[in-house]
């Protein structure tokens, strides 16, 4: 199969409007919610008074910690069920009315009575209560292999730095949302969510009901980026209990302030760097990570993960601690672990090419690793060498040297390069295909497409396996009345669904196939069915020019034509013979103009080897997509805290800058294949490449720009300034 | 979002309105991209909107060498009017470095120059902020304090004014011209803008009910050709100034004859830097004429943690300003 470039299947229905996301269904008698928030970022809830609340017109029911005492415990109903307050913001009830306006009036009349305690808001405040966390995602929180620290003290060069990232927020341009009711014993959840089987699976814990009885929709949704997950469960499960107070449907969306605190969060990093060459190749690696977690749950990015194998070293250990402050819980972001680890790595790699006198590129090529020595596996495949060599050249890295101090117009430019990877996952997965005798193909799958082009390749792996266009295949996603797919995210749902799909659609092929030779009349009557094909509609001999139609053919079978479903499992990462990475080198041009702060990126070439590219369209929109948004976590993206009281500041697109379109540098994207043939269809992730690695190119391009060094993100005005005058 | 509900009216003539706007609890709604944030944050909670977007008062007029734009006009039009961008080329700078083309087709310049501090303390409900809540104490100072001020502030407040385009008129000695119940008056655009006191802080000096008609800038032209508006920011696009500088010359004979410097981002009005001007005067247009005039520029600053930065790009973005208009002289 070659590889396609489908247009975006809900292309048309999104731009014309007719695209209907979950928090626009509107059941009558429906009512809307609002959350009344905590004003104090620690302490208790001593308690809520709704009296005022109750005569605001419309005011139809109030649900409080007292209601959720009917739910399950679990981590998901905490927040919901205990009086503690975590952070600022913190919802301590939802209120429903008829109107939204009216739903908020009454929310802000609420009065809650709170028992404050002190607050932790910043990471310094509790470094010393530093902790390691049970695991960082699927592995250990700590690793050693060789002697780094003495292998530190025989290097001929140690770069030893901190760095340290900032606190971003994910801005799906859809907020959450939900709509929902109750028929008898069953719940109906219409909810922007990356995973409605969890979700649905969530639900039946907290109210103890089969998951058969529960529905949740999510057909389309206006991006996720990591946080339609679970900390929007609690907040979902107060409007379930609302509904079922007040006996109508109730929706509750939250407000874009409201999307700083209540979904989590990329958490705030410090990273304690040292690296150790001899004759400019890596001998010890030390990377000590300390992040933010909140006071009710623990969650680590795997932020030096990926130090364990990006390169080539025999001493290496890593570690990842938690800090817990009172702020909102974190979560993965695009390019959870990856974004904040290698803008360390690649920012020292950088500094030691410099001090070593190395041009950055020569010195990673120089340590590449052949194999993964955390696991000693083989890479299932690995073409970041390529990576380098075919980015250098789009970009021009040899001109660095003529071009680098060159000026134009009022900036002084600079280049840099970083490299990018991210591990090859894949989840349990179903999927349906039914064949109409008018030759329509229905592709079913439960996932959901977060806007990332799920929709569209899903249909065109099927299309693409059956020989039909796409205009004669719909494509139902997003409905846990369908076969069960994975959640969104980690970049592995296009891995999952494709053997998934594949299954489905070879069997059936096979059925096409033993309809076509089953009858002796028929124009391949008696052939192998192993000889035929499927291309134009049209079912062909392999060998030669007999072929007979589709709907011909169909019409011999049986009268609701023909449906095949597939399956595939879950990667087992204990089991796997050689370790999947998607892998990528950005190079970027930056101008900064010193005397006045301003950076700009003016031109991005990023170069990625992620397995079997099934659509170059959609690929190449994540990965810009991706280079965007690491673009806005290395220069402008960061949630300010107040420390005195904990309070998020500024929770609007107004103060939470992240880049328009006038921010937008050249993008040159190339795309280099590979044959994995130990991943099922060859398929790698590529969402996530794209938003790390950028950061420490526009840092290093910053240093070669004007030799100054930031080691924390965003990259300011204040950092890039000239200060002497 | 939306905050409590009021009455809506929508003023047929401006003699009503003002006998509307002048009721307590009133307030006007002109393009309504200041106030209705304010609302929907429960910032603002006016019991009556008196809409005034549709009285007559968007008309831009030039005559030997006067301008007067409505209060009305909207920032969209007045940037693209032939007349602004020939005689004040500068103004249409400033406001094409506003917000965006959404905003500036509603936005009016009445509104613009009214518009409230972006402090996102005093944004923010429920923290302490004198000039929301006066005596809560001021949470910028002794907080984030990025994008305070660093002439003019006060213990009680250091927020800034955060319009650009007031920074312009004030280099070029715009006056307002505002109405009221008792009549109409004439004022120096800085002098609507009062110094804050040690524990609150009227943004304006306009009475209750007191409507702004017009802006007047009187023999300015003579500026068109060396003048420029300059804006630092975060990012390319739809951010409001960090720093800017809003810079005049008028050179005879390889002097400069005239200068006119203010700067945004710095102050809670637009911050005329009388003192660098005064030092350009009599002097050729060279490199070391406008490095002293960044010099002067940020004498007496009182900067705070966050913002200490922005006397170092104050001075930079002064000189920076100057060399593009002195550019060619
Ligand atoms: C996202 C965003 C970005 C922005 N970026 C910038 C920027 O970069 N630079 C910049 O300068 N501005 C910027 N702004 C501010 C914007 O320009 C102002 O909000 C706008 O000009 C206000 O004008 P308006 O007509 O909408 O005023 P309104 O919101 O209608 O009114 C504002 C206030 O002025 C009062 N008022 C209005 N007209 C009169 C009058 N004639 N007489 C008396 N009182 C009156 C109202 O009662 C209200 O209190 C931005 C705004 C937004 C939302
Ligand atoms: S600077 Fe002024 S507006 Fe900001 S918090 Fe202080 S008093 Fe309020």
């Amino acid at each position: 199969m070659n590889p396609q470039t489908h247009v975006r299947y809900e292309a048309a229905l999104k731009v014309t409007g007719q695209a209907r996301y979950e928090g626009e269904v509107m059941p009558p008698g429906m009512l809307h919610a609002a959350l009344v928030e905590s004003p104090v970022a620690c302490g208790e809830v001593l308690s809520v008074d709704a009296a005022r609340a109750e005569t605001v017109p419309g005011f139809a029911t109030i649900v409080t910690r007292a209601d959720s005492e009917s739910l399950r415990p679990s981590g998901a109903t905490a927040l919901i069920r205990e009086k503690a307050i975590h952070f600022h913001g913190q919802p301590v009830a939802l209120v429903a009315a008829s109107t939204g306006s009216q739903a908020r009036e009454a929310a802000r009349a609420v009065h809650v009575a709170t028992r404050v305690q002190p607050a932790v808001t910043h990471l310094d405040q509790a470094a010393g209560a530093a902790f390691a966390p049970a695991a960082v995602g699927r592995f250990p929180a700590a690793s050693r292999r060789g002697d780094p620290s003495r292998a530190l003290s025989e290097a001929e060069l140690i770069v030893r730095n901190r760095y340290t990232t900032d606190v971003n927020n994910h801005h799906p341009m859809e907020p959450h949302a939900v709509v929902c009711w109750w028929e008898d014993h069953r719940a109906v959840v219409h909810t922007s969510t990356q995973a409605v089987f969890a979700t649905r699976a969530s639900i039946a814990h907290a109210f103890d009901m089969p998951a058969g009885d529960i529905r949740v929709l999510s057909r389309f949704l206006g991006g996720g980026f990591g946080c339609k997950g679970q900390l929007w469960w609690p907040w979902m499960f107060w409007a379930m209990l609302a509904s079922r107070k007040a006996g109508r449907p109730v929706r509750l969306e939250l407000s874009r302030a409201q999307m700083f605190t209540l979904v989590g969060r990329r958490q705030a990093t410090t990273q304690d760097l040292s690296l150790g060459f001899v004759d400019g190749r890596l001998t010890a690696i030390e990377h000590d990570v300390v992040a933010q977690t909140s006071t009710h749950a623990d969650f680590s990015d795997s932020t030096a993960v990926y130090t364990r194998l990006l390169y080539a070293c025999p001493n290496v250990s890593t570690a990842h601690k938690l800090v817990r402050t009172n702020e909102p819980h974190p979560v993965p972001m695009r390019a959870p672990g990856t974004a904040p680890g290698t803008f360390a790595l690649e920012s020292a790699m950088d500094e030691a090419a410099g001090q070593l006198g190395i041009d950055p590129l020569e010195l990673r090529m120089r340590n590449f690793a052949a194999h993964d020595q955390e696991s000693g596996r083989p890479w299932s495949s690995n073409r970041l060498l390529e990576c380098y060599r075919v980015g250098a050249e789009r970009f021009g890295w040899a001109r660095r040297h003529e071009r680098a101090k060159s000026k134009v117009g009022r900036w002084t430019v600079g280049f840099g390069m970083a490299t990018t990877l991210y591990p090859a996952i894949r989840q349990a997965c179903k999927a349906r295909v039914r064949l109409s005798l008018d030759g329509s193909l229905v592709v079913q799958c439960g996932t959901q497409d977060m806007g990332s082009g799920t929709y569209t390749a899903l249909g065109q792996i099927a299309a693409d396996a059956l020989g039909i266009p796409m205009a004669k295949v719909t494509v139902e996603l997003g409905d846990t009345w369908l076969p069960d797919g994975p959640f969104s995210g980690g970049s592995q749902v296009t891995a999952s669904i494709f053997p998934a799909v594949e299954a489905a659609t070879s069997k059936l092929r096979a059925m096409l196939a033993n309809l076509a030779v089953g009858d002796p009349g028929a124009p391949l009557g008696g052939r192998r069915p192993q000889e035929i094909e499927f291309r134009d509609e049209m079912v062909r001999g392999r060998s030669s020019n007999v072929a007979e139609r589709l709907v011909d053919l169909l019409a011999r079978g049986p009268a609701d034509g023909l449906a095949a479903e597939g399956e595939c499992a879950a990667t087992d990462h204990q089991a796997l013979a050689a370790t999947g990475m998607g892998y990528g080198a950005i190079f970027v041009e930056i101008g900064v103009d010193a005397e006045l702060g301003e950076i700009r990126v003016r031109r991005v070439c990023g170069t990625f080897a992620a397995g079997r590219i099934l659509n170059p369209l959609l690929a190449r929109s994540q990965f810009i997509g991706g280079l965007i948004g690491g673009i806005g976590m290395a220069l402008h993206e960061q949630t300010v805290t107040d420390r005195a009281t904990g309070c998020i500041l500024g929770k609007s697109f107004t103060d939470y800058l992240i880049p328009v379109h006038a921010d937008m540098p050249e993008f040159d994207i190339a795309m280099i294949e590979e044959d994995d043939p130990h991943l099922p269809g060859g398929v790698k992730g590529i969402g996530m490449l794209g938003t790390a690695g950028i950061q420490a190119g526009i840092a290093n391009a910053l240093h070669d720009a004007i030799g100054r060094r930031v080691r924390h993100l965003p990259i300011r005005i204040e950092d890039c300034l000239a200060s002497a005058y | 979002m939306s905050g409590p509900s009021f009455r809506y009216i929508r003023a047929a003539r401006l003699d009503d309105a003002l006998s509307q706007g002048a009721r307590q609890g009133a307030t006007y709604l002109a393009g309504g991209a200041d106030l209705l944030p304010l609302w929907k944050a429960g910032l603002a909670a006016p019991t009556e909107v008196i809409d005034i977007s549709r009285l007559p008062l968007s008309q831009v007029s030039y005559a030997g060498d006067a301008l007067a734009v409505g209060a009305l006009a909207r920032l969209s039009d007045v940037s693209a009017h032939p007349v602004v961008k020939r005689h004040h080329p500068m103004i249409a700078e400033a406001i094409l470095a506003s917000a965006s083309g959404q905003v500036r087709n509603l936005a009016t310049i009445g509104g613009n120059l009214l518009q409230r501090t972006r402090c996102t303390y005093f944004r923010t409900d429920g923290l302490a902020c004198n000039k929301r809540d006066p005596g809560s104490g001021c949470g910028a100072r002794r907080g984030e304090s990025r994008h305070a001020a660093l002439f003019g502030g006060s213990v009680g407040c250091v927020a800034t004014h955060a319009s650009d385009l007031a920074v312009a008129l004030a280099a070029l000695d715009a006056e307002i011209s505002c109405r009221g119940l008792t009549g109409e008056r004439r004022l120096a655009l800085q002098d609507l803008y009062p110094l804050p006191g040690a524990t609150t802080a009227p943004d304006t000096s306009l009475a209750d009910g007191e409507m702004i008609t017009a802006v007047h800038i009187d023999g300015a032209a003579r500026f068109a050709a060396q003048s420029t508006y300059l804006k630092v920011r975060d990012r390319a696009s739809f951010e409001f100034a960090v720093v800017s500088v809003a810079a005049a010359l008028r050179i005879e004979r390889g002097v400069i004859a005239e200068a006119r410097l203010a700067a945004g981002g710095v102050a809670p009005l637009p911050w005329r830097l009388g003192r660098s001007e005064a030092a350009l005067i009599g002097r050729a247009p060279t490199g070391e004429a406008f490095a002293l005039a960044g010099e002067l520029a940020v004498e007496g600053a009182t900067p705070l943690a966050g913002n200490a930065f922005k006397v170092p790009l104050l001075h930079n973005a002064v000189i920076r300003a100057l060399q593009t208009v002195g550019e060619g002289s």
